[in-house]
Formats: C-alpha cells, sequence, structure tokens
C-alpha cells in the first residue's frame, strides 16, 4: 500500500489537526519521543488535574500519519484517567482512524508512546520544557561531559582532508566541513569557516552547545549546522576524506555523512 | 487528436510524462492494419520490417547515432541491466572492476548490487555538494581491473548534469568502457553521440514524450556485450522478443519532435525553472535549493525547507490539487531518505524536507504560479505543527 493510500479519517486529521500547540504550567507533564533523522518527533503536553487529563496539545514533525496519529490521540483520551490513558495503544489510535497503512504501523504511529511517556514522567516527577531552539537537534534530557575517542583512520587522511589546524580558512572554500567539538577554539573555527564555505557541520557529544552563552548564540545565529548528541567514529575514502561514520548517541544508530574535510583540533 | 494538458497542476514530469497526442496518432496504424511481425516471410512482415528499421534511424539521428547501434528494449531499466551485464559478463576476462557513481538512480544501484553477487567488485564515486561527479575523482578509483564506468547524465532526482563529455574523454585510451544513463537528460540537453565518446547510452521513450514500456540502448560499433533475454534472436540477438511495434513507432516519432522542439522547449521551462527557484528562495525563509545552482536541467527545481516533512507537504499540495515529489524516507517503500540527497551530504533530517518540482512539455506560468499561491502558507503551517521549528 503506498504511503498515500491513507483513509478518509487519517486525512482529514492531517488536514484539520485537533489540538496542536503547547501547554505551559505546573500541572503540565511532557512526553516526547522519535528522533528527527528518522523523520519523526513527537511531542504530547498533557494537563491533570486529579489523575484525570482534563487537556492535551501536541507538536509534531513527521509524515502525513504522524501528525493524523497525533492528533486522534489527543481526541481519545481527554478527560480519561491516566491509568485509562495508559491502555490506550497504538493499534486503538490506528483502529480510531479506520486503519493505517501497514508499513506506517510502526514508524510513525509514536503517538501513544509520546502519552505514555508524558504520564510516566508525570509520576516519576520528571519535568520536561519544550525544546528550545538550541535543543532542536537532541531530544535526550542530561549533560554528558566530551569524552576522548579515537577516530579510526583519521592519521591516514593527514594532508588529504583531515586537519589538526586549520592556518588559513580559506584553504576550505567551497569544502562540505566537519568540525569536531573541542571547546571554544573549535566553534570559533566553524564559524569563521562559513565565510568561506556553505556547509560547516559542528559535531558534538553534548546534548547541548556546552560554551559560554555568548558564543553559544554566535554559533546559533550562524550557518554552522550543529549535530548533538554524535560520536565520530570513523574518516573514510578513496585516497582523500569523502565521508565520515557518525554514531547517533540518542538513537544507538550509524549512519555515513559525506563530507570533503574534518577539522579534529590539536593542543 | 488535440492537445490536452494534465488536468490539475502538475510538477513532476521526472515521474511520468503525458504522451505527446502527436506520438499517439503514430502509434495508433501499427494497433490495427500494420500488425505485421518483423520475423515474418511474407508481405506484412516485410512492411513491418522496414518500419522497425526506419524507427531505429529515428532515435538513431536523435542521438547522433548510426541506426545499426540502436537496441529497442522495454525502457531504462532494462537497458541499463543489458549495459551493465552484458557488458560485465561478455567482457568478464578483462578485468572485475566496475565503477558507479553514489548519485545515480537506485536501478543502477540495484544492478550494481547484482554484478557484486556475480562476483565483480563495484566501486561508488561520491559527489561534491551539489551532486556534481568530480572527473579527477572517477579517475582515481579506476584500477588496472576496472572495464566499465557508469554515471547518469543527469540526476533525475535533484538535476544536477555530470560533465559527462569530460568523463567520456578522459576515459579514452584507457581500455574503459563507458555507460550513461540519458533517462533524466534526455529531452532537457542535446545528447550527440557523434561528439561524446561513451559506448553505451540508455534511454526511454516516456521521458521524451513517447508510450512508457519502451526504450532503446546504444551501443557503439565496436562496444561488445553480451544479452540478458535469451529467445528468438531478434534485435541483433542482444534482445529477444517480438518487437513492440506500436511502442517503438511511439518512441520514433517523440523522438523526431523532439529533435525538432527541444531547444525552445529547454529554454522556455528554464524560464519556469528559474522564476519559481527565485520564488520559492525569497517568498519562504529559511528554504534551499539542491543541487546545482547553474549546472542543473532546464525543468529540475529542487528544494529544501528546514523543520517540515516533505511527505506531509506533498499530501498538502495534493490536497491543494497540485502534483509534486519528495525525496522524503516517508515517501518511499523502504523508509530510507533519497540516497541522492544523502550522497551530495545533507542530514537524514533535511534530505527529509525536501520538494521537487520538475517542468515539461505542457507547463506554464499558471503552474508555478499556482504552487506560489499556495506553497507559502502550507509551510508555514505544517511549521506551526513541527517541535522542530520555533523561532527564538
Amino acid at each position: 500500500m503506498k504511503s498515500t493510500q491513507y483513509s478518509e479519517k487519517t486525512l482529514d486529521h492531517f488536514r484539520n489537526p485537533r489540538n496542536v500547540g503547547i501547554l505551559e504550567g505546573d500541572d503540565v507533564a511532557i512526553g516526547r519521543v522519535g528522533n528527527p533523522v528518522c523523520g519523526d518527533l513527537m511531542e504530547m503536553y498533557v494537563r491533570i488535574a486529579d489523575d484525570r487529563i482534563t487537556d492535551i496539545s501536541f507538536q509534531t514533525f513527521g509524515c502525513g500519519s504522524a501528525v493524523a496519529t497525533s492528533s486522534m490521540t489527543t481526541e481519545l483520551v481527554k478527560g480519561m484517567t491516566l491509568d485509562e490513558a495508559l491502555e490506550v495503544t497504538r493499534k486503538d489510535v490506528a483502529d480510531a482512524l479506520d486503519g493505517l497503512p501497514p508499513i506506517k504501523m510502526h514508524c510513525s504511529n509514536l503517538a501513544a508512546d509520546a502519552l505514555h511517556e508524558a504520564i510516566r514522567n508525570w509520576r516519576a516527577g520528571v519535568r520536561l520544557s519544550p525544546l528550545s531552539a538550541t535543543e532542536i537537534a537532541s531530544t535526550g534530557v542530561g549533560c554528558g561531559a566530551r569524552e576522548a575517542n579515537v577516530v579510526e583512520h583519521a592519521e591516514e587522511y593527514l594532508g588529504t582532508g583531515v586537519y589538526h589546524s586549520v592556518e588559513n580558512p580559506a584553504d576550505l572554500e567551497g569544502k562540505r566541513v566537519l568540525v569536531l567539538d573541542k571547546g571554544e577554539r573549535s566553534a570559533r573555527l566553524a564559524i569563521e569557516l562559513t565565510e568561506h564555505t556553505p556547509r560547516v557541520v559542528f559535531l558534538t557529544e553534548l546534548d547541548g552547545l556546552g560554551l559560554s552563552e555568548e558564543l553559544a548564540q554566535q554559533v546559533k545565529r550562524s550557518d554552522v549546522k550543529v549535530l548533538f548528541k554524535s560520536r565520530l567514529l570513523e574518516v573514510g575514502g578513496e585516497g582523500e576524506v569523502e565521508k565520515v561514520r557518525i554514531h547517533d548517541l540518542d538513537e544507538d544508530d550509524e549512519y555515513d555523512l559525506f563530507v570533503d574535510a574534518v577539522v579534529l583540533l590539536e593542543g | 487528436m488535440t492537445l490536452t494538458p494534465p488536468a490539475g497542476v502538475y510538477l513532476d514530469y521526472q515521474s511520468a510524462k503525458p504522451v505527446d497526442p502527436r506520438v499517439v496518432d503514430a502509434m495508433l496504424p501499427y494497433f490495427g492494419a500494420r500488425f505485421g511481425n518483423p520475423a515474418s516471410l511474407h508481405a506484412f512482415g516485410d512492411e513491418a520490417t522496414e518500419a522497425l528499421e526506419r524507427f531505429r534511424a529515428s532515435v538513431a539521428a536523435f542521438i547522433g547515432a548510426s541506426a545499426e547501434e540502436i537496441v529497442f528494449t522495454s525502457g531504462a531499466t532494462e537497458s541499463s541491466n543489458l549495459a551493465l551485464l552484458g557488458f560485465a559478463n561478455r567482457n568478464r576476462r578483462s578485468g572485475d572492476h566496475v565503477v558507479i557513481s553514489e548519485v545515480d538512480h537506485i536501478s543502477i544501484h540495484n544492478i550494481g548490487k547484482a554484478l557484486e553477487k556475480a562476483g565483480f567488485r563495484v566501486s561508488k564515486v561520491p559527489p561534491d555538494q551539489f551532486g556534481r561527479i568530480s572527473p579527477a575523482k572517477l579517475r582515481a578509483r579506476i584500477t588496472d581491473e576496472t572495464i566499465l564506468v557508469s554515471v547518469g547524465w543527469a540526476s533525475n532526482e535533484i538535476g544536477t548534469v555530470q560533465p559527462i563529455a569530460e568523463i567520456a574523454e578522459m576515459l579514452v585510451g584507457t581500455g574503459v568502457t563507458m555507460h550513461v544513463d540519458a533517462v533524466a537528460a534526455e529531452g532537457q540537453l542535446p545528447i550527440d553521440m557523434a561528439t561524446v565518446p561513451v559506448g553505451l547510452l540508455s534511454l526511454s521513450s516516456n521521458d521524451i514524450y513517447g508510450p512508457q514500456g519502451v526504450g532503446a540502448l546504444y551501443v557503439r560499433k565496436g562496444v561488445k556485450i553480451a544479452p540478458v533475454t535469451m529467445g528468438g534472436g531478434q534485435e541483433g540477438g542482444l534482445r529477444s522478443g517480438t518487437e513492440n511495434m506500436a511502442g517503438v513507432a511511439g518512441m520514433a516519432a517523440a523522438a523526431e519532435i523532439m529533435a525538432t522542439e527541444l531547444p525552445a522547449e529547454a529554454a522556455r521551462i528554464a524560464v519556469l525553472r528559474d522564476s519559481l527557484v527565485g520564488a520559492v528562495l525569497s517568498a519562504i525563509p529559511d528554504s534551499h535549493l539542491n543541487g546545482h545552482p547553474t549546472e542543473r536541467l532546464p525543468g529540475n527545481a529542487h528544494f529544501r525547507f528546514d523543520g517540515i516533512e516533505g511527505e506531509s507537504l506533498v499530501l498538502s499540495l495534493r490536497d491543494a490539487g497540485i502534483a509534486a515529489a519528495t525525496g522524503s524516507a516517508c515517501s518511499s517503500k523502504t523508509l530510507e531518505p533519497s540516497h541522492t540527497l544523502i550522497s551530495c551530504g545533507l542530514l537524514h533530517e533535511e534530505a527529509h524536507g525536501s520538494l521537487e518540482c520538475t517542468f515539461g512539455r505542457f507547463s506554464t506560468a499558471a503552474d508555478t504560479d499556482a504552487l506560489m499561491t499556495v506553497l507559502p502558507g502550507i509551510v508555514d503551517r505544517l511549521r506551526r505543527l513541527s517541535p522542530l521549528y520555533r523561532t527564538t
């Protein structure tokens, strides 16, 4: 079944999603699931009084069924007790939408999970906040420390795309550059490089920018693309740097990113 | 037949094109009075043989080839299978290494996997951030064992045009044969086998407004390939099976029309493309053009929008009566984002937010106007839904 073969009800919830937005207050629980890398990120905001859902809203980045299942879930559970809401399954949501294409059942039917996450967070006393702009590419909580790890094969590409220092940023003119987070100096270099190339990726293992407030703001305003909670595993390419292997620490998943240069500042 | 442009706003010419009514007229006799089989010895057969060779000459003329260099197939996918598998099998004694490109169509990648299963080694050349293959980078992958290089003339997806002549000339004298999948480029760029020294070239009929289910493989004189379809020995033994006469008649008519109309048509649709690119980038914040800024197909505009997902975008456009495409994983069978966008260096979440608009023979400024009437609002609506797009 093609992804576009949605039921009328699914299309209606996609076109006119119910309960979109953010709720605020001490009585609001937040659940967040998914990962933008997979094309889905879903947040549920649940207002709770006397163990009952009095109001609920959502925000979703995702395909048609991701939006529709979020919308339907909010309709289904409004007014329920928390225990009742925990009983609502992905299948209940899909059934209420008159079914989903099989390929969409798992990947984009996360709304019930986000709801359960919100309730579990509430009961565990975990209070999430809406994502701030700097956190947008990261989805976890807590803040790790920069870990020193060995980047496989990096030394083999010294002179053919791996740099331990960049004397003249113009040498990287027009290249897709990956700068590994080595603190403030590397962040400043990343910003400077955007004057010479449209593609600068700043890769950090942290889930936020571990920089001074001022520098973090500068990174945010620049064209630097930040990859949070990511570990650089390996440099690859035939004779010169062509790609890197990245470990997405949040999803515990590995993928390739095509780049022309890798900057691993030393000293 | 009269010209009936597609109903609604159609901006997906790369997926399928309407058959030109003049082509349909040329095909009709072969469903009726001229039903003969070229293999027959009677008058009906002779008439069919004569027609088949005429059609072959028309398709050859369209790409500056000679008639005996054209093999008719069921489409470009079959042509590329015949080119890569047929060439590799026939020339195995010369080497076992084949080079393809990361930006190529999925069909070439999957043929590459089949070659690997058959014991060949396949290398992929990555493109730059605009989707262009560097001839030098490709050259660095060629070894003494390399027998074949395959690069698409242009990307069917992001529209980037490859330096095909430069690569082909670089390979002259190296003993390596070059195959080109010309499907995305045909009808939009001039293709001339008399001046560009490639050995094998895949063509489809629908991409020049002919019927679907027909294509051709150009096999330069002297290039040896083995058949992959066995049977009665039609098409010089390279593609057995009774000829699809009506289809071939259609492809030939389409090629004749395109040979005349290409320059004016390409210039006209390039104007539409440029106006859409300008309008989108200026009207929609945080929008980007994918692919090469100048070296791109005249009919291709490919965008991405921060913070939104392509399937949602295409569904919303569909509700507004507009047909367009996306490289988002959520629209694909594999749930993987477009390998083309990834090979240009995009991150997964960036590749998910893409929108592909392709123009063709029946596109007008009314189509781009209709798109621009709704697109900014749709992007805005989806961004307001999205937790990934919050302005601070």
